[in-house]
């Protein structure tokens, strides 16, 4: 290709480069490329997800679409990990090197998700036997929420990675095998969609955070870790007990052993049974979330945890939680999910959005203040999966992906001056403005975009939360008041992440420690800069990721009103049944294990072909 | 004789061979005496090779049975009742053969780093396997309390193997008495049996109580509820199940370490054989059996008690060495959960106890096996404190220990957790929810002391001044750690096939 036309057809990329080259008042050239590069590629990035107005032709099954590539996210760190393994913990470089290697190519190679059209359905569908003898099968794929999820778990690891480095300099082995194998059971548990696997994944997450947060942590670190460990663990036997029960009644109703979420999904349990379930399995996912109130686990594990532990867990381990609700409790219970939605939505708000405000403002430490405002936020994301609209749901994967980045961006820059002070007091600070200008504005930024001002990401998915809250039916005649109460909850946010920033940035320079204090370095600034570009990038241009998740969102919307009906209609005093299979959408069942029965069927269907082919003939 | 007759006992008979070759070579192989300081001239180095050895020999001779099919082998039913060969007998044999090899790997390095380097170990490990392998394989109460007797003994002698020491006399004592009462209970309860029913094999007995419950003498019924309470409480002792479990944390604590591996696996495996054995060979299908007045509801509140106390109690421990004998009990309480559900769920259940067994031996021989390579010469890691910061400075001792120990506490994809999920799953599968999710729940409880081992081992430093043990340097403890590693790992990512064993090697239960 000519030179030439590279330019005329990449021009917003050059010209974002070169003003992003321009940006930094005094930078060295390395931060000057760095900004360009940046700049240049998010501009590439937002010209080439646009949403196109032609309609791309779709073929059956996607021409692009390469079975392999979601076991590749899922492989490549663990295979990492063994390889760290036996690297020499003398060969820093060469340990750092590697994770950054893997988690580069992780980053890349998701990229490559997205230039299939997610149309509703799965996509990268994968699915080998396991165990067969129980039905257990390695089976993955996407669909367009979980698009945005692994995109976040493969865009927040390297920058976590890239921020722990450089403040942990102690045992940088166990580091990086714990950040990969992390990476790896995130990414599977995102896509898993057997429940066995999902559940392997869901307990093996739990081991490298334990380390992270007790080998790193802060002076109560060991604490926080069992209890983070312990809460968890708790959580999830209860969800085990709740699927092996499932799969026992699917067992008996059907006669195959499965584990499989697709096939499990026809089994409505009896009323009582349906509810205990249904608990067992979202309190699992309640206490990740976490919403109040289970929520205790949280402050400790976030205050205590290292930076880049902090990022991870807050950017995307706490969203498992929700988007496994949405998935799994959603998916498989959807009578009581739908009966109860009303009353939970009632707890997002009052225990999660203005509980959690409240608590927030009334912190004395910094990165508290911030755990605290995670309940806040998250509680907005349940709001909009309870509220079962398509705005709120769509709003809700948004602000899961917006709350990891502003939370995420918003714990690396308590980093920042935890490694200047040593301490988090808000008291301890003032006036740092004048000192740390480029810091403070960044912590500004993040704050708009955690408060949600128009512009900034929060502002798209609070915005469509609270309308779909509004609209919702299964909130009955309460969505005004729900309403009502969330968008007191923004107010509130505003007040205690504002009221932070005007005590530790304005005002005058009291404490004499804080007189000489360095701006951001450049390592910090290349490590928060992706958020800050994240933060416009979806403030300004949602369509690209709302374009991208609306059928899927839209199926599953259609599908968990249908069933959930169907549910409450079918559901018996004491016998399980099961949903006829054309229920669901075809697209939602394709990958179901298929009976042997099934198999005779496609046996049957191939003999029968030549014979057609004759009729024709004559 | 037929040369059909000697395959099917090639097991035992390879074993017992072994063992007398090796108290003969020990008898003139050259003495070692307490003061050497050479780690490698004592006879640990051969016979522990040697012991390993046979054990593995009678693990491929029961593996080699069970491929050609123990019932195609002519004439071996003519030993029944004394000795059945069958599936079930094969499975336990390979298991208990195992257990003992890798307990005898672990002695060869862990006898001459003690100062305790004597040959009668290897002989003593060797018949008292013999003793677990009749044990298994018996049809008969008098052969079972043969063959366990002869498994005691051994165990006894091998408890109190540092004699010099206070506390391994004060266990090898404790276990001695106790171990004869609860064996006296079983002897009782057997004679007590032949009375009601006047048979002593566990055909005949089965058949008896099968004719009681249709209209029996009252005296006859209740000596056979004597009879079964007596059985129970005795095996309830073997298996070290609450109320019965006082002497486990003293004898398991003062014994020798590999001892202590070799208690854990192989005893406690032969005595689940045994209960198996009688309660669904002897009881199954008679009122004993019944879910309101037998054994189950009796079996339930003792998993129920063994689970939640041992686990309550492992948590409180200062050493590591009694909290794994606490947690030991505990999972012999996961696995009566299992034996309940037998009652409904029948083979599925026994194969779920089998091949929790399987992981439960390779993840405690593991996790023994790691706290021996903890330690060494003048200081034994035997406390959570001499475990501190092990993982910073011996990283492959600390990978290591923190692998079995996660399989124990149960965390996927390691062995320990396909045990746990397949007997949650048989007792769901039975309708007894409460169990499984006590169960459960008690999984998670002992998270919490597994874990304080990974907390100091990763994440605590020494006191200062505090004496730091190097862990030893040993190839068969390694090695034996190699085995066990790689089994808890393949039993965990592909446990299909082994499981698929477990559950042909069920007995009928009809």
């Amino acid at each position: 290709m000519n030179p030439l036309d590279l330019v005329f057809q990449q021009w917003p990329a050059i010209l974002a480069g070169i003003v992003g080259a321009l940006l930094p008042r005094e930078g060295s050239t390395k931060q000057r490329t760095g900004f360009a590069l940046l700049a240049a590629f998010t501009t590439m990035f937002v010209v080439w997800l646009w949403p196109s107005s032609t309609p791309v032709p779709v073929s059956e099954t996607g021409p692009s679409e390469w079975p392999h590539l979601l076991n590749l996210l899922i492989a490549l760190p663990f295979v990492g990990a063994t390889a760290v393994v036996f690297i020499p913990r003398q060969m820093l470089s060469i340990l750092r090197g590697v994770t950054y290697l893997v988690l580069t190519v992780g980053f890349v190679a998701s990229l490559w998700l997205l230039t299939v059209p997610m149309t509703a359905g799965w996509h990268f569908q994968y699915i080998k036997d396991w165990i067969p003898a129980f039905g257990i099968r390695y089976h993955v794929a996407l669909d367009g929420i979980s698009l945005w999820l692994v995109l976040l778990t493969t865009f927040v690891t390297p920058i976590a990675a890239y921020a722990s480095f450089g403040s942990i300099k102690t045992r940088i082995k166990e580091l990086c095998f714990a950040l990969l194998i992390l990476q790896g059971a995130m990414i599977g548990a995102f896509v898993s969609l057997d429940l066995f696997l999902f559940y392997v994944f869901w307990e093996l997450m739990l081991v490298p955070m334990f380390l992270m947060i007790g080998i790193w942590g802060g002076v109560d670190r060991i604490k926080a870790a069992i209890k983070f460990f312990l809460y968890t663990m708790a959580g999830s036997v209860l969800m085990l007990a709740a699927i092996i029960y499932l799969v026992w009644v699917n067992q008996k109703l059907t006669g195959e052993f499965t584990f499989d979420f697709l096939a499990l999904s026809r089994v409505v349990l009896p009323k009582a049974t349906q509810v205990i379930c249904f608990w067992a399995f979202s309190i699992a996912f309640f206490i990740k979330v976490p919403m109040w109130p289970v929520h205790t686990w949280l402050p400790d594990a976030h205050v205590q945890a290292p930076t880049g532990g902090s990022v991870i867990l807050a950017a995307v381990m706490l969203k498992l939680g929700t988007y496994a609700y949405m998935r799994f409790s959603m998916g498989l219970f959807p009578g009581p999910a739908s009966n109860l939605a009303a009353n939970l939505a009632g707890v997002a708000i009052l225990g999660g959005i203005l509980y959690g405000a409240l608590v927030a403002w009334k912190q004395k430490d910094v990165k508290r203040l911030v755990a605290y405002s995670s309940v806040a936020h998250l509680g907005f994301v349940m709001l909009g999966l309870f509220s079962a609209t398509p705005s709120g749901a769509q709003g809700a994967v948004l602000q899961m992906v917006n709350h990891g980045m502003s939370t995420g961006a918003l714990f690396l820059l308590v980093g920042v001056i935890y490694d200047r002070r040593h301490t988090r007091e808000v008291d301890e600070f003032g006036g740092l403005a004048k000192v740390m200008p480029v810091y403070a504005t960044v912590f500004l930024i993040v704050t708009f975009a955690s408060v949600g001002v128009p512009g900034t990401n929060g502002f798209i998915g609070e915005f469509l939360i609270i309308m779909g809250t509004f609209l919702s039916e299964r909130l009955g005649k309460f969505a005004g008041i729900h309403t009502v109460g969330a968008a007191a909850g923004v107010i509130l946010a505003a007040v205690y992440m504002l009221s932070v920033v005007q005590k530790m940035f304005f005002g005058p320079l009291k404490n004499p420690k804080n007189r000489h204090l360095p701006d951001m370095t450049v390592r910090e600034t290349l490590a928060i800069a992706p958020f800050v570009v994240m933060i416009f990038v979806i403030g300004f241009f949602p369509g690209i990721f709302l374009d991208r998740m609306k059928e899927s969102v839209q199926l599953h919307h259609n599908q968990f009103k249908v069933v959930s009906g169907q549910a409450v209609l079918f559901a018996d005093e004491r016998d399980a049944k099961l949903l006829p299979e054309d229920t669901f959408s075809p697209a939602f069942m394709k990958g179901a294990p298929k009976k042997p029965a099934a198999e005779n069927k496609d046996g049957v269907q191939a003999a029968n072909a030549p014979a057609g082919e004759g009729k024709v003939a004559q | 004789m037929k040369p059909e007759m000697f395959l099917g006992l090639s097991p035992l008979l390879v074993v017992s061979l072994g063992g007398v070759l090796l108290m003969i070579a020990e008898a003139l192989g050259k003495r070692h005496f307490d003061q050497y300081d050479d780690r490698a001239s004592g006879p640990s180095g051969e016979l522990s090779i040697g012991t390993a050895v046979t054990l593995f020999a009678g693990a491929v001779f029961a593996a080699a049975i069970w491929f050609v099919g123990p019932d195609k082998l002519e004439g071996v039913s003519s030993f029944a009742p004394w000795l059945i060969v069958d599936r079930f007998t094969l499975f336990f044999s390979f298991l208990l053969c195992l257990g003992g090899a890798l307990a005898s790997l672990l002695a060869g390095g862990y006898l001459p780093e003690h100062r305790i380097d004597r040959g009668e170990f290897y002989p003593l490990i060797t018949f008292s396997t013999v003793g677990a392998m009749i044990l298994v394989a018996a049809g008969d109460i008098l052969s079972l309390f043969l063959g366990l007797e002869t498994m005691s003994l051994g165990v006894y002698a091998m408890v109190g193997f540092r004699r010099a020491s206070l506390r391994s006399t004060e266990a090898a004592v404790k276990y001695f008495m106790l171990g004869s009462f609860g064996a006296a209970l079983l002897l009782y309860g057997g004679a007590l049996l032949y009375g009601a029913t006047g048979h002593t094999d566990l055909a005949g007995i089965r058949s008896g109580l099968g004719a009681l419950a249709n209209g029996g003498k009252a005296s006859n019924v209740g000596m056979s509820v004597a009879a079964a309470a007596l059985i129970i409480a005795g095996l309830a002792f073997k298996v070290s199940a609450v109320p019965f479990h006082m002497w486990t944390p003293d004898a398991y604590e003062g014994a020798p370490t590999p001892a202590t591996t070799y208690m854990a696996v192989a005893v406690k495996s032969a005595a689940f054989a045994m209960m198996l054995r009688i309660f669904i060979s002897a009881f199954g299908g008679s009122g004993l059996e019944s879910l309101s007045a037998g054994w189950p509801p009796v079996v339930a509140l003792l998993a129920v008690l063994t689970m939640t106390v041992a686990n309550l109690i492992a948590g409180q421990q200062e050493s590591v060495k009694r909290m794994l004998a606490y947690s030991s009990i505990a999972h012999a309480g996961y696995v009566l959960v299992g034996v309940v559900a037998t009652t409904r769920a029948g083979e599925d259940a026994q194969g779920s106890i089998l091949f929790y067994l399987l992981t439960y031996t390779v993840s405690t021989v593991g996790a023994f096996g790691a706290l021996i390579w903890c330690g060494s010469r003048g200081a034994e890691a035997v406390s959570y404190e001499d475990l501190a910061g092990v993982g910073k400075r011996h990283p492959g001792a600390g990978l290591a220990f923190s692998l079995f120990l996660l399989s124990l506490a149960g965390v996927p994809p390691t062995a320990g957790f396909f045990g746990k999920l397949y007997i949650v799953k048989s007792a769901i599968g039975a309708g007894f929810v409460p169990l499984a999710l006590i169960l459960l729940v008690n999984s998670v409880l002992s998270a919490y002391y597994y874990l304080r081992v990974l907390v100091f081992m990763y994440m605590r430093e020494p006191a200062p001044g505090a004496p730091i043990a190097t862990p030893m340097k040993s190839g068969y403890v390694t090695t034996a750690l190699v085995v066990a590693g790689i089994l808890v790992v393949v039993l965990g990512l592909w446990p299909t096939t082994s499981l698929q064993l477990a559950v042909e090697a069920a007995l009928a239960s009809r």
